[in-house]
Parts: C-alpha cells; sequence; structure tokens
C-alpha cells in the first residue's frame, strides 16, 4: 500500500513489485512510478518523449 | 558457472516485470539492473562483470548509445547496437529492407517542403508522412490530397525540430482493417498477431486489438528476411497484407508483446530470455 502522489488515494501493490514499475493509481488514474520498493513510494511517470517507444 | 544479465532498463512495463520473473526463475543466472537513468559511462575505464546485456529502454537514443558504450566496453549486447541504429530510423530500415530484396510499400525521402510535395505528388495520394524516428504511431500523417500535403509539410518544417525536416513518405497502404505483427526471434518466426482497428493506425499502443495470426510460409519468410535485414536478434515485424503479397512496414527492436502471449499462446519472454542466456554462453 503506498499514498498517489497526485491524488492523495491509496494504490495497493503487488509483493512482488520492483523499483521503476508502472504502476496505474485505481482512484485518479494516474500513471505512477515505483522510486522505492521497501517501503513502496510513487511519484508521477515521467511524461511520454518524442524517442519513446519500441 | 553463473551468468551475468545486464538488464538495460527506465521504466518496467509488463514485458520488463515478465522478462524479470523469467529471468529469476532461472537457475545459475544473476540478474544486474541497469537503469539507463542512472548510468554514467567512463568511457575506455569502463569493465563490466557481465555476460550479456538485454535492452528494454524505453528511450530509443538512450537504448542505442548505452548498447554501443557496452560493446565498446567489450560487453555483447541484444539487440545489438547495428540493430538499433538501422530499426530506430525509417529511413535507414527502408534501406535495409530494400536491400536485402524484402518487400516494402514504396517510399519516397527528401529534405525539403518543395522537393518533399514533389515526391508526393508523384507518388499520387493518399501517402503518410512518418517521422524517421519515432514509435507508437506518433505524428504520423495521412496525406490524402495537396492541400493537406502543403499544409502538414509546412507545420513539420515551422514548428517541428530539424528532424521532422527529413521527409520519410510512404504510400498508403488500404489495411481493410487489420496489419499484421510478427514476431523473430534468431532464425524462427515465433508467432505473429492481426492487429485489428477500425482506425487506419492499427498500433496497439492506440487501440488496436490483437488477434492470433496463423504463421503462414510467405509470414514466416518475409519476417526471418526482414530480422536478417536489419542485423537479426529479438525484433518485431509490421507488416501489411497487400494485392501484391506481403510487404514489411517497420522492424521494432525493443518490442512490445504484452497483448500478444495470450493472443498467440506462445511464451514470448522465455524464448527472449533463452535467446539472450544462448547469446551470453557465446
Amino acid at each position: 500500500m503506498a499514498e498517489c502522489p497526485v491524488c492523495g488515494g491509496t494504490v495497493t501493490t503487488s509483493d512482488d513489485v520492483v523499483e521503476g514499475e508502472l504502476i496505474p493509481c485505481g482512484e485518479c488514474g494516474s500513471e505512477l512510478e515505483v522510486k522505492q520498493v521497501s517501503p513502496v513510494k510513487l511519484a508521477e511517470a515521467p511524461t511520454e518523449e518524442e524517442d519513446w517507444g519500441e | 558457472m553463473t551468468i551475468k544479465v545486464g538488464f538495460l532498463h527506465s521504466l518496467i512495463r509488463p514485458e520488463e516485470k515478465l522478462l524479470i520473473k523469467e529471468f529469476e526463475s532461472r537457475d545459475g543466472v544473476e540478474l544486474v539492473m541497469l537503469d539507463d537513468r542512472k548510468l554514467a559511462f567512463n568511457l575506455g575505464e569502463d569493465h563490466f562483470d557481465l555476460n550479456v546485456v538485454l535492452e528494454r529502454s524505453i528511450n530509443h537514443s538512450r537504448a542505442l548509445h548505452a548498447l554501443r558504450l557496452f560493446e565498446s566496453a567489450g560487453i555483447k549486447c541484444v539487440n545489438t547496437s547495428k540493430v538499433a541504429t538501422i530499426c530506430g530510423d525509417k529511413i535507414l530500415t527502408s534501406i535495409a529492407l530494400e536491400e536485402h530484396k524484402v518487400p516494402q510499400p514504396e517510399v519516397r525521402i527528401a529534405f525539403t517542403e518543395e522537393s518533399a510535395l514533389q515526391a508526393i505528388e508523384a507518388m499520387g495520394y493518399p501517402v503518410v508522412l512518418k517521422p524517421a524516428v519515432g514509435s507508437w504511431g506518433r505524428l504520423l500523417a495521412k496525406v490524402n490530397d495537396r492541400d493537406a500535403a502543403e499544409t502538414i509539410l509546412e507545420h513539420k518544417v515551422t514548428l517541428g525540430s530539424y528532424h521532422h525536416s527529413i521527409f520519410y513518405i510512404q504510400k498508403y497502404v488500404e489495411k481493410r482493417g487489420r496489419d499484421i505483427r510478427s514476431f523473430v526471434i534468431g532464425d524462427e518466426c515465433i508467432a505473429a498477431i492481426y492487429r485489428v482497428s477500425e482506425h487506419w493506425i492499427t498500433n496497439t499502443a492506440l487501440g488496436g486489438k490483437a488477434v492470433n495470426c496463423p504463421l503462414t510460409d510467405e509470414l514466416k519468410d518475409v519476417s526471418v528476411r526482414a530480422a536478417k535485414a536489419v542485423g537479426g536478434g529479438v525484433v518485431a515485424i509490421d507488416i501489411f497484407e497487400t494485392a501484391k503479397g506481403l510487404q514489411v512496414n517497420e522492424v521494432n527492436y525493443t518490442m512490445e508483446f504484452r497483448n500478444s502471449i495470450a493472443t498467440t499462446g506462445v511464451n514470448i519472454p522465455k524464448l527472449i530470455v533463452d535467446y539472450a542466456l544462448r547469446a551470453a554462453r557465446g
């Protein structure tokens, strides 16, 4: 469990969460990045850049 | 002997999570996470205790240069920087496909508004203007007539960085609601999906739906030839079905597959990990 930095809601994370993982906030829909695993800390995910992709 | 795998990444998406889990399930494998946001190379001085680097960065420019730097330090990489160079640039991809006689739609390249407009008029409408570097269907423009061509070309020159004044012009292919995404690992085409969409852009990133696509001999042949044209490795090929047969649209070197495992029944991350470990063992 961690706090969404955007809306302050509670975000549930899985046991195998890893640093850098993208997860959505179930309350506000923001895309979040896991910045720290133990305890879980979240930040807003970076916005898409021009060279992102496959 | 433990195999040390460098996992080059930035954000961890479902694909990276699946690959991490697959690596962690293997005996004798140590996964070393390499976040491209935290790397700082010391050219000529770096010594990495790694047997292979698997590239999964979300930024093309970081992936390309990090791969080249790891290679320069003597580390084997999947994919290679050569593959990243070619696949990351649609012009270089089209050149590689042409030089290897892999079928693709008509492509013209121009460097000014005037010459691009002349090329478009010579090709006939519609055409698709694409940034040479870009992904996920970003900034693709279907140009249906001269008015649209003049407007889009002017906007690209005025509003875009210099990259957007390198005009990659592809003849528009009527897709009848779908195209094909095939997956190639090494010498084998392992699976394929149809990307179904009512929109002319079928990328699953933009809502295209994945449906299993049977592997025909023609599909396997075109896919493997396209993969070899860009240097091989682990790649995903976007393919149009046309009256002239299959034509290769693009080749992707950091392939996304989250929608294709259940759809195809193929354990794609397992096969990627197998390939990376084979590369590590030499």
